[in-house]
């Protein structure tokens, strides 16, 4: 099986980050095998870019499951286990019960929320692969995961765009 | 009102991570000022641990004095940060950029420091811990669910906990930038802290999607966490003034109305000691100032409604209690100040754009906000308590002791030493929300006129 | 890099101004089909009935607790065509530019607020004094209420005189909103309609300094609804509410109250633009992004009307001092427990449950049906608020002036009479908007054409973005 390479091309302008974006899709690289990385957020699309579905809006959902869950059995539990009657209210005192439910309910989704947000952001992946220090100063980098075969047509189509760098790793 | 500077993002790393690459003149000093004055406290806490509640002021009927009252007020500081962070990301509102992560901030250090009043108030804060978690039911010590003190615990930890990692994941971006500008250990640290963010449109987009969704859940815990802390006072009929359904919005809204008004505070010292003249500018106070002027007339609503619904039940007790905290020395004199400093001095100040617009002006009207929205604790919780019983055997009323003052002055050294520790190793404002309004933002022409303009996605 | 060299002007497609003046101003939709002429007789039939409904209740009348349903009918309006116009003026003081084309719908309210002022003085006969218990308890005996020693028919008299200036100042804030349109029914009309644009339009003519006048006088007009509404809550709620049942101490009531005025509102002008786009041909001026707007502001709000209510409730149970629990048993668990745990699943559980999801709320079905249920539901609330309050008479007077209701009333159940007092009330106030749309266009064109001169499809790279100016 031929090595997966990362080579990145640093441009200075997001035009010509979006016209090697333009290249590699003519010189039909898959969609999903190539990125591109700023310090910026641009707007979604701005170059073309390919980005697919994400899921985390399932996990709020799950988190809040979680949290109730464990609100019910804490309430129930230690009202049910020592069950003295205080200022007249009922032992398992569902309106009380109810702010201690909600607030780990919510505290539940917003953990999930927080491990969702970097799960799906492919995180942690302490090894940047092809990278350059420049892309948080303006820089516009273009990346490409490919084989062996067709890494120097890469290069070439990075190049054609107006790279002032390529790296490979 | 739009003050655009249109800046790149070499000049907006260098400028924002001044703090963080090198080490301002005056930070050193600063912080070593506030560690004594924290360290001080600390062993303030010490001695009562050692001695009792007794070196304190508390006494019957008092028990809840200043340190309530700073735990509340601590809270409602705390809401600052929901407040300008979440709504305003929402809303959309350009003007916010500066402003969240410092308010973000804020919250984090101010709940922080609020729970230590409740800890200590306890005399002997490690047998909390069998209060609080299910363990151990033949001491007699169990969790009360049915308790707004056993709810306060749940609601702060759930706000800390969100507010924490809300911070931390905005944060991400701007790891990405210090791992990138340092090295040796500190770039080791930050590319772990950062856990290898490399800007790919899939990042951004979660990190977008990420500040909607949390806004959207931070912002109900928000509403939920000062109500809950009300209804510490609010269900119970046994004092007089307390037992009022309104305090629920009225503490958070009072809450919000202090917590801006420290942001503003806090804004205005960014801006002077770092001097980023360029990222935080006037119009940023104007807009804070218009909410606030919105917010604090709420307040005062909810201030009168709280107020006539006092008298409202004709019932003597209570309006001796309402005469004694308005017309009775020295709680009249208290009352006084608080309305003074809490609405009818800044707010006015605040209809005039001269003043919206001058910094120190803004500076010191936040602050005086703040000293009558402390005042306003003290004057809900003290007065009642001090005619809960009518027959007592002490005739003194409340004397806040000088430890507990010793505390007071803790607690803000205490939040502004994190906040200058904070600043050393992570940047006060988001660089990535700062560039986003680069691209973001620009200018259109309609006529002969020259307007800024937004850029929004399509659907 | 500045954004500037990075964007580059895309198609437009939307409605041209010729084409919105045309249609809007002149011909098409304020032209009323015969389906619409055929729904405002109907109205005008129940409307009529209302006013049967309202004479034979003088006629066939017990007491107080007789005139419950027809406070809560009041309420319930006051509730939904006071708060309407809410929506047109905060989010234009945020300076949002979607809520341009819904503006015109929600500012319609306000014309209701009038009629139901008038409709108020049938109630005032039958709204007890201060000192409605002096002949048998003696002249210093009076109702707690929040007027404390002002004379005995100082509610009466305040509540007229609020809701009247609510109403003024409502009408006149709808009036000056749509001065530009009248100008242009003036330019582009026809008949009766251009004679009326002409009277009205007052010469206006678009001067910059009438824009400027304008501007200022719908700030002004805005700000003061917004503070008149708040007042009107707070009175209407507390007089015909909480100070008719001894020991009812509520100080969040009237927040409750305006909060649930915010929510009716939103949900009124969410069907006010369904049936704009449904049956007014205004499809291509509002669309899914107003709803979604909307729809978040309406979701809001329905989580504020279980924060209130709760806020209120878990004092009370808590307390549980004599008057706490009384409380509790008149409004939640007592006469009207259906009731209440209909409208906590109608107000709150199921929009809750429509409007979590992204694409419902995203789309132009999903809002109008959680706003009708709403509507519904807050009908209810009213009921169960006002009916109970209004019967809420003690039958020993002796305890009326106490702090705790020790008669619980029974449930009272609507007569015919209240029913027809039910459907023909609020069918008055929807004919005097619909009346009114006869002349007035359903969306503000002004609104419409400064959003397209501020606003403008581009391409930003390779992404089709919209540019939006922020005038200041």
């Amino acid at each position: 099986m031929a090595a997966s390479n990362s080579v990145l091309g640093l441009y200075d302008t997001p035009n010509a980050g979006a016209d090697a974006m333009d290249g590699l899709k003519s010189a039909g690289f898959e969609l999903g095998t190539f990125d591109v990385l700023t310090g910026t957020p641009y707007p979604e699309g701005a170059f073309g870019e390919y980005v697919p579905q994400h899921r985390l809006f399932r996990f709020p959902f799950f988190g809040a499951m979680v949290g109730i869950t464990l609100a019910i059995l804490f309430t129930a539990g230690t009202q049910l286990a020592y069950p003295v009657i205080t200022g007249g209210k009922p032992i398992l005192a569902v309106f009380a019960m109810l702010i201690i439910a909600y607030e780990l309910t919510m505290l539940g989704a917003v953990v999930a929320t927080v491990v969702g947000i970097i799960f799906e952001s492919r995180l942690p992946n302490l090894n940047l692969g092809a990278y350059d220090t420049r892309i948080t100063e303006g820089y516009i980098g273009v990346v490409v995961e490919c084989e062996d075969d067709r890494l120097e047509e890469a290069r070439g189509v990075l190049q054609t765009a107006g790279a002032l760098e390529i790296k490979t790793a | 009102m739009q003050q655009r500077r249109i800046l790149d993002e070499f000049t907006v790393n260098h400028e924002l991570l001044r703090g963080n690459l090198a080490t301002p003149k005056w930070w050193l000093p600063t912080v070593l000022g506030l560690l004594v004055v924290v360290l001080f406290g600390f062993t303030l806490m010490g001695i009562m641990f050692n001695r009792g509640l007794g070196v304190t002021g508390l006494s019957r009927p008092v028990y809840w004095g200043l340190f309530i009252t700073t735990f509340v007020f601590w809270v409602g500081i705390s809401h600052a940060g929901i407040m300008i962070s979440a709504i305003l990301r929402l809303t959309q509102a350009e003007w916010r950029r500066p402003v969240t992560r410092a308010a973000e901030l804020l919250t984090v250090f101010s709940l922080l420091t609020a729970l230590f009043f409740p800890l200590i108030h306890a005399g002997r804060p490690w047998r909390i811990f069998y209060w609080i978690t299910p363990y151990d039911f033949a001491r007699g010590i169990f969790p009360n669910a049915r308790s707004p003190l056993v709810w306060d615990p749940f609601a702060i930890g759930t706000y800390l906990t969100g507010s924490t990692l809300f911070l931390y994941v905005a944060l991400l971006p701007d790891l990405g930038v210090l791992r990138d500008r340092t090295t040796g250990w500190k770039r080791a640290f930050y590319t772990v802290a950062s856990l290898g963010w490399r800007g790919n449109p899939r990042q951004w987009r979660l990190q977008t999607v990420a500040g909607i969704l949390l806004s959207a859940l931070m912002l109900p815990i928000f509403v939920s966490v000062h109500s809950i802390v009300s209804w510490d006072f609010a269900v119970t009929p046994a004092v007089e003034g307390w037992h009022s359904t309104v305090f629920a919005p009225y503490f958070v809204v009072g809450a919000v109305h202090s917590g801006v008004s420290a942001v503003v505070t806090m804004m205005a010292l960014m801006r002077w000691l770092w001097g980023w003249d360029n990222y935080i500018r006037p119009e940023h106070f104007d807009a804070l100032a218009r909410l606030l002027i919105v917010v604090a007339c709420a307040w005062l609503a909810l201030t009168f409604a709280e107020l006539i619904f006092g008298v409202y039940s004709l019932e003597a007790p209570e309006r001796a209690l309402r005469e004694m905290q308005m017309f009775e020395w020295p709680w009249n004199l208290l009352f006084i100040i608080f309305f003074l400093t809490g609405f009818a001095i800044p707010v006015p100040l605040w209809f005039f754009k001269r003043v919206r617009n001058n910094i120190a002006m803004m500076f010191w009207t936040s602050i005086l906000v703040n000293i009558g929205m402390w005042l306003e604790r003290f004057l809900i919780i003290v007065p009642g308590l001090s005619r809960k019983q009518p027959f007592v055997f002490t005739w003194d009323s409340y004397q806040v002791s000088p430890l507990e003052w010793g505390l007071l002055l803790w607690s803000f050294a205490w939040v502004m030493m994190l906040m200058l520790l904070f600043s050393k190793f992570f940047p006060l404002i988001p660089l990535f929300e700062t560039k986003e309004s680069q691209v973001f933002t620009t200018d259109v022409q309609i006529g002969r006129v020259t307007m800024p303009a937004v850029i929004r996605e399509l659907d | 890099m500045a954004t500037t060299s990075l964007i580059t002007d895309a198609p437009d497609h939307r409605p041209s101004n010729i084409e919105s003046t045309a249609l809007l101003a002149g011909e098409g939709r304020t032209a009323a089909g015969t389906g619409l002429k055929r729904f405002m007789w109907l109205l005008a039939a129940l409307s009529v009935i209302g006013f049967v409904g309202i004479v034979f209740r003088f006629i066939n009348d017990d007491g107080r607790q007789d005139w419950g349903f027809y406070a809560a009918t009041l309420a319930w309006m006051l509730t939904i065509f006071g708060g309407a116009p809410m929506v047109a003026i905060a989010p234009a003081l945020a300076k949002a530019d979607w809520v341009r084309p819904v503006a015109r719908i929600a500012s319609l309210g306000a014309i209701v607020t009038a009629i139901i002022a008038l409709l108020m003085i049938p109630l005032l006969f039958k709204f007890p004094a201060l000192t409605q218990f002096s002949e048998v308890l003696g002249d210093d005996v009076r109702r707690r209420s929040i007027w404390f020693d002002s004379p005995s028919y100082a509610p009466h008299f305040w509540n007229v005189l609020i809701l009247l200036t609510l109403a003024l100042v409502g009408m006149a804030m709808a009036y000056v909103m749509a001065i530009p349109d009248f100008a242009a029914i003036r330019d582009h009309g026809t008949g009766w309609k251009q004679r009326w644009g002409k009277k009205l339009a007052r010469g206006f003519y678009g001067r910059q300094q009438q824009w400027e006048w304008l501007k200022m006088r719908i700030g002004i007009t805005g700000a003061l609804y917004f503070a008149m509404l708040l007042y009107t809550n707070f009175t209407f709620s507390l007089d015909f509410a909480v100070s008719l049942v001894p020991g009812w101490k509520d100080s969040l009531f009237p927040f409750y109250h305006t909060i649930t005025t915010f929510q009716a509102g939103i949900a009124f002008t969410i069907i006010g633009v369904w049936a704009a786009r449904r049956w007014g041909g205004m499809n291509k001026y509002v669309g899914h992004e107003q709803m979604w707007s909307l729809g978040k502001f309406m979701l809001a709000t329905t989580l504020l009307w279980f924060y209130f209510f709760y806020s209120s409730f878990i004092v009370f149970w808590y307390g549980r001092s004599d008057s706490d629990s009384a409380t509790i048993k008149l409004l939640v668990s007592g006469p009207y427990i259906y009731l209440f745990w209909t409208v906590f699943f109608l107000v709150f559980i199921i929009p809750w449950w429509i409007m979590i999801w992204n694409k419902v709320r995203d789309s132009v079905w999903g809002p109008p049906i959680a706003a009708f249920i709403i509507l519904f539901g807050l009908f209810l609330d009213r009921i169960r608020i006002y009916v109970s309050s209004w019967s809420a008479v003690p039958d020993d007077l002796e305890l009326a002036t106490t702090s705790i209701l020790q008669d619980m009333p029974d449930t009272m159940w609507p007569d015919v009479f209240d029913v027809f007092i039910m459907v023909g009330l609020p069918a008055l106030g929807l004919l005097s908007i619909l009346l009114v749309t006869r002349l007035v266009p359903l969306v503000s064109l002004w609104e419409i054409q400064q959003s397209r001169l501020i606003t403008k499809p581009v391409r930003f790279l390779r992404s089709h973005v919209q540019l939006v100016g922020k005038p200041d």
